[in-house]
């Protein structure tokens, strides 16, 4: 045979085949945009309804991206199911992920209850002296916990362009805290969801729908 | 005069199988190999066969017992969803411990 029948290859690019839709660029450039919009601390202070919005804009958009998935993607592309090896892998990502989330529940709880204990809260007050530095510290701890966790899941869920996704969400989760302008964070949402619309255009060309009558097989 | 060695013996070729080495088919049954199921637009996307071709060689393959065919309804489309039997995983298997056997000794140039 001319070319080499590489098992792992083949399971990896058929893997990786189910992301040229370009839909989980578009879903997660639309999540930083949003975030972008209802995170961002208006001088009045946060109200209920920027967390409400911000859930129900977060189910709105995982809806639209589940649809795309589901009415668009499938009848082009076909459905495949992996082995063991990709249950493994989510498996493993979600108890990652899910330490991760607890480890960053137990900050906002330490930075909640040194803020009730005088001492610890003016030793903090002492360490980040001005409101500057302080949120320069918080920014930077938010796109610590952003970035390395796509990271994450980019490895885990062999998502090339999750590296570069990262790298952006990282940035604008800092962006958002540190300079609170939205606009930043709106721009790198775009950037994020770019290169989705070229892939959704490409996949719409490339996987005309197949007609309905047709029986298989 | 030199003996000639065992791996020398061609003669394998001729029990290799003969469903499995058609290329198209190897396609299909490589691609069935590492996934758990597929339906037919995702075999036919990913092997770059058409519909006629597709449906030819799968009917062989279902014939050989090597593939278990479900066909369903997903709303009012059909769906055909294709995965290796145990027979169909053993005779890929097989087959690829002869070929490697075969290119064992193979030298990288003449």
């Amino acid at each position: 045979m001319a070319t080499q029948l590489n098992l792992k290859e083949i399971e990896r690019k058929a893997f990786r085949s189910t992301y040229q839709d370009g839909l989980w660029d578009l879903y997660l450039g639309v999540i930083v945009m949003l975030m972008a919009i209802y995170i961002h601390r208006p001088a009045d202070g946060y109200s209920p309804m920027n967390l409400i919005l911000l859930l129900l804009s977060f189910v709105v958009a995982f809806s639209l991206f589940w649809a795309g998935k589901k009415f668009i993607t499938l009848p082009r592309m076909g459905q495949v199911r992996f082995g063991a090896m990709r249950k493994q892998k989510k498996t493993t990502l979600a108890i990652i992920l899910g330490l991760v989330i607890a480890v960053q529940i137990g900050i906002v709880g330490l930075t909640a209850l040194g803020r009730a204990i005088p001492t610890l809260s003016a030793w903090v007050s002492d360490l980040f002296n001005t409101q500057n530095l302080e949120l320069l510290a918080v920014a930077a701890l938010g796109s610590l916990f952003v970035g390395p966790s796509m990271i994450l899941v980019a490895h885990f869920t062999d998502f090339p362009r999750g590296y570069y996704i990262a790298i952006l969400m990282s940035l604008a989760v800092f962006m958002m805290i540190y300079l609170n302008q939205p606009v930043y964070a709106i721009l790198i949402g775009a950037l994020i969801a770019l290169p989705g619309i070229v892939l959704f255009v490409r996949f719409l060309r490339k996987y005309p729908l197949p007609p309905p009558t047709v029986t298989h097989g | 005069m030199g003996e000639i060695s065992e791996s020398a013996d061609i003669s394998g070729l001729a029990g290799l199988d003969r469903l499995v080495h058609e290329p198209a088919r190897l396609s299909v049954m490589a691609l069935l190999y590492v996934v758990e199921s597929a339906d037919f637009t995702f075999l036919m996307n990913q092997t770059g066969l058409t519909w006629g071709n597709l449906s030819t060689h799968l009917s062989k393959l279902e014939g050989a017992g090597y593939i278990r065919v479900e066909k369903s309804f997903k709303g009012r489309r059909p769906n055909t969803t294709l995965r290796l039997s145990n027979e169909g995983r053993e005779a890929f298997r097989t087959y690829a411990v002869k070929m490697r056997q075969i290119f064992k000794d193979i030298p990288s140039d003449r």
